[in-house]
């Protein structure tokens, strides 16, 4: 970090006259991929990346690099101004932003877990594929870990700095014709539980096999948190930024205030929260606490810096890199739980399709949030409260909008999941949902 | 360069691995962007660093660094055989590698025209010049303009003796205009969407593009698909053209073909394929005019090298003849499976610090005969869809589905009014299976696909497919929520 300090202090040196801000990355990161009941794949990164941006006058240029030597930093800054020097304003260009004060985050680094060996990731990889290698089941997955540090600083005095470490455990489990899946996240290795995870995938493979063929249609589905988390990710990238509702194209437009979901969702990001991250964005502004859906009225946007002057209010704290193509993102999202368990949701449900996992799901229009995908890893048939009978793979073809205006009951036990950022994601049961056709498996 | 890898070459050998390489890597990567009327991007990234791959007693391990001394690159060298040493924890058999040559050589894409020697201000008058031309309706909510240079200079070392330097150029850009009425959004791109197309080559690439003599059609088109209707649901005809066929050949045939997809090393991520090895030689894919070709030698072509990143030299082969699966994407571990002895070459890795593996080579379906009008002709009810706009197919490769920026009705042989929201769904050997026309060489042209996806952890690769326009018959059409 050091390291980082003083290379930020000698860009400041050379670029002086201009507004200048350095974005430093620094990722160790380990990952034992494995397949087939063998390690695939055993690899180690290390990089140190730097982003610097410079302003003059409205004009602005980015140079990356990730050597950090005299000559790469000399040749960088003076690329970055020449190109200032010929360019011609941009009347819209923000200036940087200025030190603000930025509340402490929660502490998300565990150095026993930023530093996992490769035969302990290995070790994790052979205990599940040797208990599936003894009943004929097929072991694929990751064991990864690592640690980042990342670093905002600018020449108005801003400074800011988050580190954290990670782990996942990522099983799936073929067992002749099922499949079964389970992951979890975490910054402190302590809170993996890897012989449940394993557990849980190999009993959905087992529980999968012989699957029958389900009619398409309209129906009534149990989504796992994984299932949700994936198309409420969508929901929230192309509807809740600033930049899509200043251009007209999320379907919050014109609906703030107003009740369009079900009154079952709340969803807040909230970098202190459920699925907590650092506390200020990619500009170096803190991080507000955003309620976006409250019991289904929509309630509030995120914005950066750019997104905020043109609605005429001020940052929520929600910056990606600048300049984003994507504008601002919330990136630590927590759907308020329910009271219900995951079997009280299943059992509440007379005829319907329980879902562990979708796959490849896509935008189709962002206006009633349309998305397409299939069902994977554990895809079976509710009757009369029970899981009847596993069932192959369906797509679906679905408005968000409808399909969350459609809960019948969400669960009470959120997990914690990758998405775009992180998501704190509990089960749900939705009407009405519809599966344009279905696979052969 | 040679010099510094070098050092990871003796680290191997002194530990007597059975296979050791390491490839250093340059990358330059600039990004131009307007978007309504504001530089939404103008940066200049540079990367250089160097992944070590080393094969221990059968189990592999891979280790990548940015610091560019030699201690460094040995100490890196030995964390990859402390890795690999920690593989062998679970293992089946040892892997082996596929026999290949040893090369001295050097290669370098073709081009005419350093894209980096170009002034960005040059590049910015040009995009600001569409952008406005883009926004020249207030119906045009978003307008974009783009261009990207990519450089990739690499050297690749092996402890069989081969010393390969290469240097990859690659060029790119695109307009694209979003309309936006009454909560209904129409998206339109010249010659696509999704960061445009890409080539291989320089600066040449974006003045045959001719960007601004398409970006009045591109705004006037996605107005008028603000009011046209909506594409009918049904089962009908349909003719793919522009980057849409691209998308189908990527998704349907290209990920399908990767071995080690095939093999099951990719369930965990993006899954596996139905086509599986028992079916290669015998397996309808398609009718028997689909002739679908990998060609790591294409001129233009994104995958285009003089080698892999196995160092295998470059090769052109098929992955369906006739209608039938002929070949799989391969690299040297996998391709005895299917009782090669030698690989079609096809592993690549993104960047310095990423391992390779088996990705898609150029892949592209061959010309037949006729033209559009001819296909358009021989329909009674169909929809000709054009560029992509959304993709999704399941993880063995069969349920597909993809959505369009635009279609044309078809009725009794002439093409009509324009349609909004074009969808198609398909599975995928019956589909292939339907197509019974692809037009003639006179209208092949090739596309890029330069953010495909693959492997944990993450990678990019890019790659070309070429087509013409074809022609399915009985497609599921128009599929809404």
């Amino acid at each position: 970090m050091k390291n980082i300090e003083q290379v930020c202090k000698k860009i400041f040196k050379l670029a002086r006259g201009v507004q200048c801000e350095v974005m430093a990355e620094k990722r160790d990161s380990s990952l034992t991929r494995f397949a087939d009941n063998v390690i695939s794949q055993n690899v180690a990164s290390s990089a140190l990346n730097f982003s610097v941006r410079l302003l003059d006058g409205g004009r602005s240029a980015k140079m990356s690099f990730n050597q950090a030597d005299d000559a790469t930093l000399k040749h960088a800054v003076a690329s970055g101004l020449e190109i200032l020097k010929k360019q011609k304003k941009d009347p819209a260009l923000l200036p940087l932003a200025k030190p603000r004060p930025i509340a402490p985050g929660k502490n998300m680094f565990d150095r026993e877990t930023a530093e996992l060996s490769p035969s302990f990731r290995a070790g994790k990889a052979a205990e599940l594929a040797r208990a599936c290698g003894k009943t004929g089941q097929i072991a694929c997955g990751t064991v990864d870990n690592g640690a980042s540090e990342l670093v905002i600083a600018n020449n108005l005095g801003l400074f800011v700095r988050h580190r954290d470490s990670s782990v996942t455990h990522s099983v799936t489990v073929k067992d002749h014709d099922g499949s079964g899946w389970a992951e979890k996240t975490s910054h402190d290795v302590k809170n993996i539980d890897f012989a449940r995870l394993n557990e849980t995938a190999r009993a959905k493979a087992a529980a999968s096999r012989k699957p029958r063929d389900p009619k398409p249609g309209k129906y009534t589905v149990v989504l796992e948190p994984q299932a949700v988390a994936d198309v409420l990710s969508y929901m929230n990238a192309y509807s809740f930024g600033g930049q899509f509702y200043n251009e007209g194209r999320s379907f919050v437009c014109g609906k703030l205030g107003k009740q369009v979901l079900s009154p079952l969702l709340t969803l807040e990001d909230d970098a202190w929260g459920a699925a907590p991250g650092m506390p200020f964005d990619f500009e170096g502004q803190p991080r507000t606490k955003v309620t976006l859906v409250e019991r289904g009225v929509l309630k509030a946007i995120v914005h950066d810096r750019k997104t905020a002057r043109k609605a005429g209010t001020a940052s929520t704290g929600h910056a990606l890199p600048q300049p984003s193509y994507f504008g601002p993102l919330a990136i630590n999202l927590a759907v308020k739980p329910g009271k219900d368990s995951l079997q009280d949701l299943i059992k509440g449900t007379e005829r319907g399709i329980l879902v562990t996992q979708f796959h490849y799901t896509n935008l189709l229009k962002a206006q009633t949030m349309e998305i397409t995908g299939m069902t994977r890893n554990g895809t079976f048939m509710i009757e009369n409260g029970k899981v009847a009978y596993p069932i192959k793979n369906m797509r679906f073809t679905q408005s968000m909008v409808e399909a969350f205006a459609n809960i019948e009951a969400v669960g009470s036990e959120a997990e914690f999941l990758q998405g775009w950022g992180y998501i704190s994601c509990p089960p749900m049961r939705l009407s009405g949902f519809n599966f344009s056709s279905a696979t052969k498996f | 360069m040679f010099k510094l890898a070098s050092k990871a070459i003796e680290v191997a050998n002194k530990h007597k691995v059975d296979f050791g390489d390491i490839r250093v890597v340059e990358e330059r990567n600039q990004t131009v962007a307007v978007k309504n009327g504001e530089i939404s991007a103008l940066t200049d990234q540079t990367t250089l660093g160097y992944g070590i791959r080393v094969l221990y007693k059968g189990a592999w391990g891979f280790a990548s660094g940015r610091d560019m001394t030699e201690r460094a690159v040995a100490d890196t060298a030995l964390r990859a055989i402390a890795i690999a040493k920690a593989s062998r924890l679970l293992m089946r058999g040892r892997v082996r590698l596929a026999h290949e040559p040893a090369y001295q050589d050097f290669w370098q894409t073709p081009f005419l025209k350093d894209p980096f020697a170009v002034p960005v201000q040059t590049k910015l008058d040009m995009l600001f010049a569409l952008d406005k031309t883009l926004r020249a309706d207030k119906r045009i909510k978003v307008s974009e303009s783009e261009m990207n240079f990519m450089r990739e200079h690499q050297w690749h070392m092996t402890t069989e003796g081969s010393r390969i330097e290469q240097v990859l150029l690659n060029s790119g850009g695109c307009v694209t205009a979003t309309a936006v009425l009454n909560g209904e959004s129409q998206l339109r791109g010249y010659p696509c969407s999704h960061g445009g197309q890409f080539l291989a080559g320089g600066w040449e690439i974006i003045e045959a593009m001719d960007l601004p003599a398409h970006a009045d059609r591109v705004r006037d088109e996605a107005i008028a698909l603000l009011k046209a209707p909506v594409c009918p649901a049904g089962v009908k005809d349909l003719i793919i053209s522009g980057n849409q066929m691209a998308l189908q050949i990527h998704e349907s045939v290209g990920h399908a073909s990767e071995l080690d997809r095939v093999l099951g090393y990719e369930e965990s991520y993006a899954g596996s394929s139905f086509a599986t090895t028992e079916k290669l030689g015998k397996f309808r894919y398609g009718s028997e005019i689909v002739n679908l070709v990998a060609d790591a030698t294409l001129p233009g072509g994104l995958a285009t090298a003089g080698y892999d990143d196995d160092a295998v030299k470059a090769q052109r082969w098929h992955i369906v003849k006739d209608g039938i699966l002929s070949g799989y994407m391969t690299n040297r571990e996998f391709c005895g499976r299917i009782g090669k002895d030698r690989s079609w070459g096809s592993c690549r890795a993104d960047g310095y610090s990423n391992i390779p593996i088996t990705r898609i080579c150029n892949l592209s379906l061959m010309p037949h005969k006729g033209t559009t009008e001819e296909l358009v002709a021989g329909i009674k009810d169909g929809v000709m869809m054009e560029n992509n706009t959304s993709w999704s197919i399941d993880q063995r490769r069969l349920n597909f589905q993809f959505g369009c920026e635009i279609g044309w009705e078809i009725k009794n042989g002439k093409k009509g009014r324009i349609l909004k929201n074009p969808r198609y769904q398909g599975i995928t050997p019956e589909f292939w299976g339907s197509c019974d026309a692809i037009a003639g060489p006179q209208e092949w042209r090739l596309w890029g696909v330069a953010n495909c996806g693959k492997g944990q952890p993450g990678q990019r690769a890019m790659m070309c497919h070429g087509s013409s326009p074809a022609r399915f018959r009985k497609v599921k059409i128009g599929v809404h929520g």
